[in-house]
């Protein structure tokens, strides 16, 4: 299956990186092919998930919010995983990866801070040092989680260069790497980056998909009809969808940050407007402008703020295997009341534009159909920016 | 042979080390960029790299990230930089390369890309994010009109896979002296960098160029004869944010150590 040898989904993928990468690339190739493999591996790592993270999380069917779309809706419930996000399954695995290779130290970028929590957590219980790249305004959207790392000993970096958010903190984090990949593992938070971190990172996100299949034949003897999740770097989508990928009577449905809308500048709607090209080691669909400068993006939620796209989702948008949308901030915002009020779950505001698009859009579903969403994260971090937003602070 | 190989082969024949410089496009101003390209032969430079800037230069250092950035603030674009070189094409003699990174050029169209290259005179591309296995399309379009496609190694790069690079590279071999981005160290791993020039000279008499951490006389008199050519950016464009003359003098004196 998919990538193939050079890393490849179709046309995309790939390894698009200075030569000094190359070497530390294939090292790492290579380690995860061998470790994984590995009972010692497969045991630690499950009974971390377990034990450490708290997995399985529940399917959770959603009764008040079914009634009011008027079908049925699972949350896939990665808000209750350790730390409060999806992001723990990728860090504890890659760090328990790193450790075994011999590395010393990790490095990870992170956008919402949920990512460098995860990984300073993986760092400390893994007995690594942690250093986390973020950009000085999402360290200001932020600030919690900049705490939580620090509470950690992660040391947090600021990077003030370009964009100053995601995009700039994951060029900051190669830039590292290029330098330091002899004692350093780079763990990068999405299904994002050059051949193999888009396989790595989708392999261990994938526990949410297995899960979810499992938990959605008990529930209800069949498997669900939809599946949706929100795409930043696309890595929660990615392992919910992937493990259902040959079922093609199940739909995969992937939400953008669609900002201040995509009639304007302000927006992170990847796949639904950007073009083919090259972002970050890798071949996919970015936001650039005529002459392949890469566009500075808008979203409410920093996870959802990034011009770039794990390459599996560029692909599966050109075969047709799913299907892509948008989600302005404010539809977000509806969703995370909604959600709050009708579940109690206060969710945060990346898979909130899942949820919103569920609203936008309950026409297009049947009374009888089953809808998983993941719920990728808890809104904790993003209470005070939505009391800022909404003049409540 | 292209302008670039021709230009090797005279500096091999006068027994002189080549100079390449880097320096972006459109900084410190667009005319100022304009000025200093014209003026390079005659400050001692043999091949000039002009930096089509990038919003996202992850193989360089802050120095260089800061020229791009400023580059672009000034309005710089691909064509704008299609434009200079036109304007270049009558008035300098030693070749001039583009390097960019692959996104620029993938969007502009590789075919219009090099056709563009083609009308302006340039002699070649340098494209650190397009690795050896993706580069074989671009590598033929330019080598069809006799421009080269420059390839890399560093201290890092597999023996196997060095020959493999060594027996496609043309033009010259850019070596990485280091892990690591672009910006002036104030000391190379000499050790490393000669033992790897040394492997690679046994494989191949392709010229090869150091590149990445010069700053100083000292470095490439250490380094000089193992090397066909020294290819400087950071150090230069560093002294050229504080003082014009500082920059010209130091390529200057680069290029003495250099001759002999
Ligand atoms: C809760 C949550 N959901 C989703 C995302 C988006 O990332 P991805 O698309 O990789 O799942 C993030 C990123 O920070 C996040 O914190």
């Amino acid at each position: 299956m998919f990538p193939d040898k050079k890393g490849k989904f179709g046309i995309f993928g790939g390894r698009f990186v200075p030569e000094t990468l190359i070497a530390p690339l294939e090292e790492l190739e290579k380690g995860y092919k061998e470790i994984v493999k590995t009972k010692e591996f497969k045991e630690k790592l499950n009974n971390l998930l377990k034990e450490y993270a708290g997995r399985p999380t529940p399917l959770y069917f959603a009764e008040n919010l079914s009634k009011y779309l008027g079908f049925k809706v699972y949350l896939k419930r990665e808000d209750l995983a350790f730390t409060g996000a999806h992001k723990i399954n990728n860090t504890i695995g890659q760090v328990l990866l790193a450790k075994m290779m011999g590395k010393k130290r990790i490095i990870a970028e992170t956008g919402a801070g949920q990512h460098g929590v995860a990984t300073a957590t993986a760092s400390a219980l893994l007995n690594m040092e942690c250093v986390v790249y973020m950009g000085e305004i999402d360290l200001e959207r932020q600030k919690l989680n900049v705490y939580r790392m620090k509470l950690l000993g992660a040391k947090v970096v600021p990077v003030t260069s370009g964009s100053k958010t995601l995009k700039d903190a994951i060029n900051e984090a190669m830039r590292d790497w290029i330098t330091n990949f002899e004692t350093t593992h780079y763990v990068i938070g999405s299904v994002v980056g050059p051949h193999p971190y888009p396989l790595i990172v989708r392999n261990f996100q994938s526990v949410i998909g297995k899960e979810t299949k499992k938990q959605i034949i008990e529930k209800e003897k069949r498997l669900p009809d939809y599946l949706i999740a929100c795409v930043g770097g696309g890595s929660n989508s990615i392992g919910l969808f992937y493990p259902f990928y040959k079922y093609k009577s199940v739909k995969f449905i992937g939400v953008e940050g669609g900002g201040q809308g995509l009639n304007t500048d302000k927006h992170s709607a990847t796949l639904t407007k950007g073009e083919k090209g090259i972002l970050h080691g890798s071949f996919s669909y970015v936001l650039q402008d005529n002459y392949g400068q890469i566009k500075i993006t808008h979203s409410i939620s920093a996870g959802l703020d990034y011009p770039g796209v794990g390459p599996e989702h560029a692909f599966y948008k050109e075969t047709g295997r799913a299907e892509y949308f948008s989600v302005d901030d404010k539809t977000a915002l509806k969703g995370f009341h909604i959600l709050s009020e009708l579940e109690g779950i206060i969710p945060a505001l990346e898979p909130s534009h899942a949820i919103g698009y569920l609203i936008e859009n309950k026409d297009r579903f049947k009374k009888d159909d089953i809808v998983v969403l993941c719920l990728s994260g808890r809104g904790d971090k993003d209470v005070l920016e939505v009391a800022r937003i909404e003049g409540e602070l | 042979m292209t302008k670039i190989e021709k230009k090797f082969k005279e500096l091999k024949n006068k027994k002189e080390k080549g100079l390449i410089l880097y320096l972006t496009v459109g900084f410190p101003s667009i005319d100022k960029s304009i000025e200093i390209i014209k003026n390079c032969e005659k400050n001692g430079v043999d091949i000039i790299e002009l930096g089509i800037p990038f919003s996202d230069p992850i193989a360089d250092g802050p120095i260089i990230q800061h020229t791009s950035s400023e580059a672009l603030k000034n309005g710089i674009t691909t064509d704008t930089c299609f434009q200079i070189a036109n304007e270049l094409k009558n008035e300098i003699k030693i070749p001039y390369l583009f390097m960019t990174y692959y996104n620029p050029v993938y969007k502009y169209g590789i075919e219009k890309f090099v056709e563009k290259c083609v009308e302006s005179g340039v002699s070649g591309l340098i494209i650190p994010d397009l690795p050896y296995e993706e580069s074989f399309y671009i590598r033929k379009m330019l080598r069809n009109n006799d421009m080269n496609l420059i390839y890399f190694l560093t201290p890092y790069t597999k023996e196997e896979r060095m020959k493999k690079i060594l027996k496609k590279g043309n033009g010259f071999i850019y070596f990485v002296s280091l892990a690591g981005v672009t910006g002036p160290r104030e000391s190379l791993n000499l050790n490393l960098i000669i033992e790897s020039l040394k492997k690679i000279k046994k494989i191949s008499d392709k010229p090869v160029a150091l590149g990445f951490g010069i700053s100083n006389k000292e470095q490439i008199k250490q380094i000089k004869s193992y090397v066909d050519g020294i290819i400087v950016g950071s150090s230069f464009l560093q002294k050229l944010i504080e003082n014009e003359d500082e920059a010209i003098k130091l390529i200057k004196e680069f290029k003495e150590e250099l001759s002999y």
